[in-house]
């Protein structure tokens, strides 16, 4: 195993109040995929190690919308996972490939934490609505706080599983004489098209601000 | 103004914060308004413990708002049931706010709040300005609104009561909106160009070199067009893209 015992008790807690961030409790964003993979950094003491898988399944995450009932993959759990895979394998035989792999681990595992979401929604079902003599305030609140429970540990799960799942794989996987080069460009193309998929959601008739950011960014690439 | 007590409107105010709690296929969040509604009906019918259950299971029938604004409804709700309203009045009430709340919240939040906070979050971490840095910004930004609108929301709810329409037509939301939808497409042009250019501060975004090369500054104008024309699509086309560089990555390591 990659990590302690006790970091993988605190990625797993971590991983179940992010879920609950993402839609039952809070929605301060603490789930966003570049904050949640900075939290799993910053429990194996790399936090800008977490940042750098985080920053790439942000991108890839930006343009998603959790309107009403619609389906959405999941952010948060496996972001927090990935994070402290990637930190705690840190320096890795090779980078981009270990990043690589913790990305398409974590985007199959946002898909499947999205489905766990709806499904969880059809359990709640269970606990909708009132019998027709009403409700007291206290069996209300069970009502409501059960599935909140139920959600923690669906998230604390995928977590767990998503750091176990990683970490097999990575020590599985032979990266010597990985090429880093074309590797590293994916990853950094794969970037720019999600920061760029954002423009969908401000309109195209921002097209002249986006090209001005651009020019700015540039600017700011070149005197670095 | 009627309605329920500072101790219950803070009680309101903080069960807010779980009003998704255990949103469902049949109710949506309509267990959850209730939940928030409770402290504000257990003044309402102190005393009177079957009114309260019959009041508490009225509440629990479908309702949905975006869930920054389900505050307004609460707050709303609680005023007329101070006030003595029909519980068929009331039902007729969230019938016709939910819609609203739902749209308004989404398309200033999701659509453009939520993005733009997250673009200037990570725009200061490929600048260089530090990863902590990034996040609370961003977390600063985004949540400097949601606070704002879970309290003000149960405060013009308890304020205007059935009103509360004419109140959310004044609101500023979409100028808001199209303020942060300029800022976000601005900062989506510079977090992009400085992921692109091989010289962002996370070490898997920097390229070999001083920076990038000219091919691949061309190619990253591609990936930006590519993923404006994508839009959400984007994550399978970039998924594809990786998992086959995994592989021909392998393939070449063992050749």
């Amino acid at each position: 195993m990659i990590l302690t015992a006790a970091q993988l008790v605190a990625v797993t807690l971590i991983g179940g109040l992010v879920a609950l961030d993402g839609t039952s409790v809070g929605q301060f964003m603490v789930s966003r995929p570049f904050v949640a993979a900075a939290l799993g950094g910053l429990v194996v003491g790399r936090p800008m190690e977490g940042v750098a898988a985080g920053v790439v399944l942000e991108a890839l995450h930006l343009a998603v919308l959790p309107v009403g009932a619609a389906r959405y993959p999941e952010g948060g759990p496996p972001a927090v996972a990935a994070g402290a895979v990637y930190a705690a394998n840190f320096p890795p035989v090779a980078a981009a490939g270990t990043l690589l792999v913790t990305v398409l681990v974590a985007l199959a595992l946002e898909w499947a934490g999205g489905r766990s979401v709806e499904a969880l929604r059809h359990l709640n079902v269970r606990f909708a609505g009132a019998p027709a003599a009403g409700i007291s305030p206290g069996a209300l609140a069970g009502r409501h706080l059960a599935p909140v429970a139920i959600d923690f540990a669906r998230g604390a799960a995928i977590t767990l599983g998503a750091v176990l799942l990683l970490g097999w794989l990575l020590r599985a996987i032979d990266f010597s004489g990985f090429p880093p080069v074309a590797v590293g460009t994916i990853l950094r193309l794969a970037v720019v098209a999600g920061l760029a998929s954002a423009l969908r959601l401000f309109g195209r008739a921002h097209y002249p601000l986006f090209l001005a950011g651009a020019a700015a960014g540039a600017v700011v690439a070149w005197l670095r | 103004m009627s309605g329920p007590g500072a101790l219950a409107r803070a009680r309101m105010l903080l069960r807010s914060f779980a009003v998704q709690g255990s949103w469902n296929y049949q109710t949506l969040i309509g267990t959850g308004l209730a939940f928030v509604l409770a402290p504000a009906l257990k003044e309402v019918y102190k005393g009177d413990a079957e009114a309260l259950r019959r009041a508490l299971g009225r509440h629990t029938e479908l309702f949905n708002s975006h869930p920054y604004l389900a505050t307004v409804a609460a707050g709303a709700i609680a005023r007329l049931e101070a006030e003595g309203a029909a519980p068929e009045m009331v039902a007729r009430f969230k019938a016709a706010v939910r819609g609203s709340l739902g749209t308004l919240g989404d398309r200033l939040v999701w659509l453009m709040w939520r993005p733009m906070s997250v673009l200037l979050g990570v725009g200061l971490i490929l600048a260089g300005a530090g990863w902590w840095v990034g996040v609370a910004v961003f977390l600063a930004a985004f949540n400097a609104l949601h606070l704002w609108m879970r309290a003000w929301g149960l405060a013009i709810g308890l304020r205007d009561g059935l009103q509360i329409g004419r109140t959310l037509k004044g609101v500023p939301f979409p100028r808001m909106g199209d303020r942060g939808a300029q800022a976000g497409a601005l900062l989506a042009g510079f977090a992009a160009a400085l992921a692109g250019s091989g010289r962002a501060d996370v070490s898997v975004l920097r390229s070999a070199g001083p920076g990038a090369h000219p091919w691949e500054w061309a190619l990253a104008v591609a990936a930006a067009l590519l993923g404006i024309a994508l839009g959400p699509r984007v994550r399978g086309a970039a998924a594809v893209a990786m998992g086959l560089a995994l592989v021909a990555g392998l393939v070449l390591a063992r050749t």
